[in-house]
């Protein structure tokens, strides 16, 4: 008998649900059993054994999905194991952790490029999206076409298209954006000499932080010898280690829609009478906002800092769209999560690239702990 | 309600298990071919030889049903149907009881991908790998001497040189599909100066000589050599072919890195050399030539300006369609490297090539041996390179539209003649990132070359050392 893949599929869908039905079952039994154990009442009981009955195949899914895959990447990150070896996983302690820690140079400039790209980009982020947020906030023609315009970047992700139209628009000499910078200049001169001290300030910067990630300043100091760059000076975007990870920074800042929609929710939900009551006292556009719509904003702000910084610290996609092909780029732009998948996928060490997850992941959970300790000084709960 | 819960599951739970047995099929079926083969694909061929090339030979076809899969990346429709028209009908013709089953993926996202074959021990029988990547997944790959070594299939005499790309630790794991070599293409009508520049102060002379930087955009409006990443010039796989040029060798007998050597230093200097010689120094901040459509070194119909390259370095499938006028003046050659400093100089095409490798998660080995003699006959190689006007691995299948196209002859001759294989680089992956952080610190000045070399050997040892 020939196999036929479509009735292999359904036939292991069926046992799927074969096997969470049972598997919910016993839940549910495990939960009556530790109930009557408890001294519970038959009614309790019965209720106990419904409510598992129904939350298990969520519980069994967490169980499978979540905690297991957890367990096997915690042990492998404690071993050696490569896949393509075609060897089982070598128990190395804790080597994998202090290679990391103290040897590994690549990851240390994953980790000072990720900090770059949260510390610039996040912050840009959140003032771009709040500004677009206010502007969409008022009563105007088209709003809602705005507001769907906005927030495409967040439903389109890095598709070829995206990435092919991103490309062409950051080129050097024919980019819509560098052409623009290039009319504007040409128009207005000022214009020109502020493009060129924030080519300088940015070029400076990322010299700096490839600095740090390398251990050596001659870049930077080649950058600050040569002072302000020449009239007809554009941003090198995906073509220059000194610009790749501002290039990825734009990405970001791009998809920013869903952090603009929290705060326009936000916004709605400021009563209207705080701003009447304002007028009365005579307040202008800039005081209503950062007196009262700043402030009754800071718990979404909370939300998208922390959101926003988790995201930051596992960047991975607009890397890896903008640098897939374009290798000689990627170790100025690299970030941690990309350089997990590096170790995971491409030097396929399963058991180095679980160490860097699970320092990833403390550090991820430092720093929205640090800033849950913050929040008690700046956010504003007062309305909600 | 305890009661009609359980009722229901046990409803649900009978009309499933009366499915069930069927599912459990799967893993029987290919349990007795396994079983068959075991003798067999387990014997090393160094200690029995006469009993493993008999082997093929004496295997009766499968009996039981089974479905040998492959998975294929980004083959052209025209290929596809192909195979399965002609060679897997054929086969399952052959072959009772088997079906071939072809999947298709892609280059982007493979190594995820056969990550999680590796990883899981099940997958495609055949996969399609790329050059370099011998070394990487060598070990979990089946040792397919026994069925494809001379001894068992004459028919691997007549494979050129990309074979080696197809072996670890010196035994076949598969086959190779094609050959594309990576040559220097020039356009003769644009060129200023004599071509080809036969060593590296010609070339120096070259890029500064057919550079143009347009100043009011300060980006390349003609670049003279444009190599395979033409932004930075500095990619590994170009250094490696410079290297290699030089009489370079990547290891020395013992297997240290050889980025210690005189080769790996003057190839550094050249890239920067060559980088200052066509974009100026890092701080003028030159932007790279526009992206445009077609190959660069071609002449745009629309507008009929040049695309912007003098020369390319790169493979076949970068230069112009074989039916392009343009061809009237593209010259094609190797890189000559530098006899001038370096006596040890030879011309290079560094050839790179696809090739199918057996899983040795593979329970079904032999007939994955016998799909790739079909598919790798003299006749079908040369048909699969046809459909995409590659050259065939097979050098009995560089016929016909090989010998026709002016263009795929020299390019097949140059093969044959200065063909250098990108395979067995150790820890492949880890190199090129070692590379190419070191040389895009080179491009932008960061490192000198001595830098460059000094912390490429540190860093691929201790990376080898691992």
């Amino acid at each position: 008998m020939t196999q036929n893949p479509y009735i292999d599929v359904l036939l292991n869908a069926l046992l799927a649900v074969l096997f969470i039905i049972i598997t919910s079952f016993g839940l549910g039994s495990l939960a009556r059993y530790l109930a009557k154990w408890t001294g519970a009442s038959k009614r309790k009981q019965e209720s106990t054994f419904a409510g598992y009955l129904f939350a298990s195949p969520w519980i069994v899914g967490f169980l499978i999905f979540v905690i297991i895959p957890l367990g096997y990447s915690l042990f492998w990150s404690f071993t050696d194991y490569r896949v393509t070896d075609n060897a089982p996983p070598n128990w190395i302690g804790l080597d994998n952790y202090a290679q990391l820690i103290l040897k590994d140079t690549g990851f240390r400039s994953s980790i000072v490029n990720t900090l770059f790209l949260t510390s610039v980009g996040l912050p840009v982020m959140i003032a771009v999206a709040l500004f677009l947020a206010v502007l969409l906030n008022q009563k105007t023609r088209g709003e809602r076409l705005f507001r769907m315009a906005f927030y495409l970047p967040v439903i389109l992700g890095f598709n070829t298209a995206v990435l092919l139209s991103w490309r062409l628009m950051l080129n050097t000499g024919t980019g819509i954006i560098n052409q623009l910078i290039r009319a504007l200049s040409t128009a207005f001169p000022p214009f020109s000499y502020l493009t060129r001290g924030i080519i300088f300030i940015q070029e400076l910067i990322s010299a700096f932080f490839l600095g740090i990630s390398s251990g050596k300043y001659a870049l930077f100091n080649r950058v600050l010898e040569a002072g302000l760059p020449a009239a007809n000076r554009v941003p090198l975007w995906v073509e220059s280690p000194l610009w790749s990870k501002m290039s990825v920074v734009l990405l970001m800042v791009w998809g920013c829609g869903a952090m603009m929609l929290i705060f326009l929710t936000g916004l709605n939900n400021i009563p209207r009478e705080l701003h009447d009551a304002a007028d009365v006292d005579g307040a202008n556009d800039w005081q209503h906002f950062w007196k009262i719509s700043f402030p009754l904003l800071t718990p979404y702000v909370f939300y998208n800092l922390v959101v926003g910084l988790i995201a930051c610290l596992q960047i991975f996609e607009p890397i890896y769209v903008l640098y897939r092909d374009n290798q000689p780029l990627v170790p100025s732009a690299i970030s941690m999560v990309y350089y997990l998948w590096q170790a995971s996928f491409r030097n396929f060490e399963i058991g180095y690239g679980s160490a860097i997850s699970w320092l990833v992941l403390l550090l991820i959970l430092m720093v929205t702990a640090i800033q849950f300790m913050l929040q008690k000084r700046w956010v504003n709960y007062e309305l909600y | 309600m305890r009661t009609k819960l359980l009722t229901l599951f046990l409803l649900v739970a009978i009309l499933i298990t009366g499915c069930a047995p069927a599912a459990t099929q799967a893993p029987v079926t290919e349990a007795p071919v396994v079983v068959t083969e075991a003798p067999v694909v387990e014997e090393p061929p160094t200690e029995e030889p006469v009993v493993a090339t008999e082997a093929p030979v004496t295997e009766p076809p499968a009996a039981e049903p089974v479905t040998l899969k492959i998975y294929l990346l980004d083959y052209t429709a025209d290929t596809i149907t192909w195979l399965k028209e002609e060679i897997n009908t054929e086969f399952e013709a052959m072959y009772p009881g088997v079906t071939v089953e072809i999947t298709e993926g892609s280059w982007s996202g493979w190594d995820t991908t056969f990550a999680g074959f590796f990883a899981a021990g099940e997958g495609p029988d055949i996969i399609n790998l790329g050059s370099e990547m011998n070394t990487l997944y060598g070990p979990s790959l089946a040792d397919m001497e026994a069925y494809l070594g001379e001894a068992a299939w004459p028919d691997i005499a007549n494979f050129g040189p990309a074979l080696e790309n197809a072996k670890f630790d010196g035994k076949l794991r598969g086959l190779p599909i094609f050959t594309a070599p990576r040559y220097v293409f020039c356009r003769t009508d644009l060129a200023v100066g004599s071509l080809p520049p036969a060593n590296f102060a010609d070339w120096i002379t070259f890029a500064k000589e057919n550079t143009i930087i347009d100043p009011a955009t300060n980006s390349l409006t003609q670049q003279a050599l444009v190599p395979v990443d033409a932004g930075s010039m500095a990619d590994w796989q170009w250094w490696l072919l410079v290297f290699y040029s030089l009489g370079g060798e990547l290891y020395e007998a013992d297997g240290t890195p050889n980025f210690d050597s005189l080769e790996a230093l003057a190839t550094t200097q050249f890239m920067l050399d060559m980088r200052q010689a066509t974009y100026g120094p890092a701080t003028d901040a030159v932007g790279a030539l526009p992206a445009g459509q077609g190959s660069v070194i071609d002449v745009n119909d629309a507008t009929g300006a040049n695309n912007g390259a003098v020369c390319l370095a790169h493979s076949g499938w970068a230069a112009p369609a074989f039916d392009r006028p343009i061809w009237e003046n593209i010259s094609i050659e190797p890189f000559y490297g530098d006899p001038a400093n370096f006596p040890n100089s030879k011309p290079v095409v560094l050839a790179f090539n696809d090739w199918l490798a057996v899983a040795d998660y593979s329970p079904n080995k032999e007939l994955a041996a016998e799909w790739l003699k079909m598919a790798f006959s003299k006749d079908a190689n040369h048909k699969w390179n046809e459909t995409m006007s590659l050259i065939p691995s097979r050098n009995d299948a560089q016929f016909g539209y090989v010998t026709d196209s002016p263009q795929l002859k020299r390019e097949a001759e140059l093969a044959s003649q200065y063909g250098v294989g990108f395979a067995g680089i150790a820890e492949a992956a880890k190199l090129s990132v070692i590379m190419q952080e070191a040389l895009g610190k080179l491009i932008t000045e960061e490192l000198t070359p001595e830098e460059v070399v000094t912390q490429i050997q540190e860093q691929y040892i201790a990376a080898l050392g691992e």
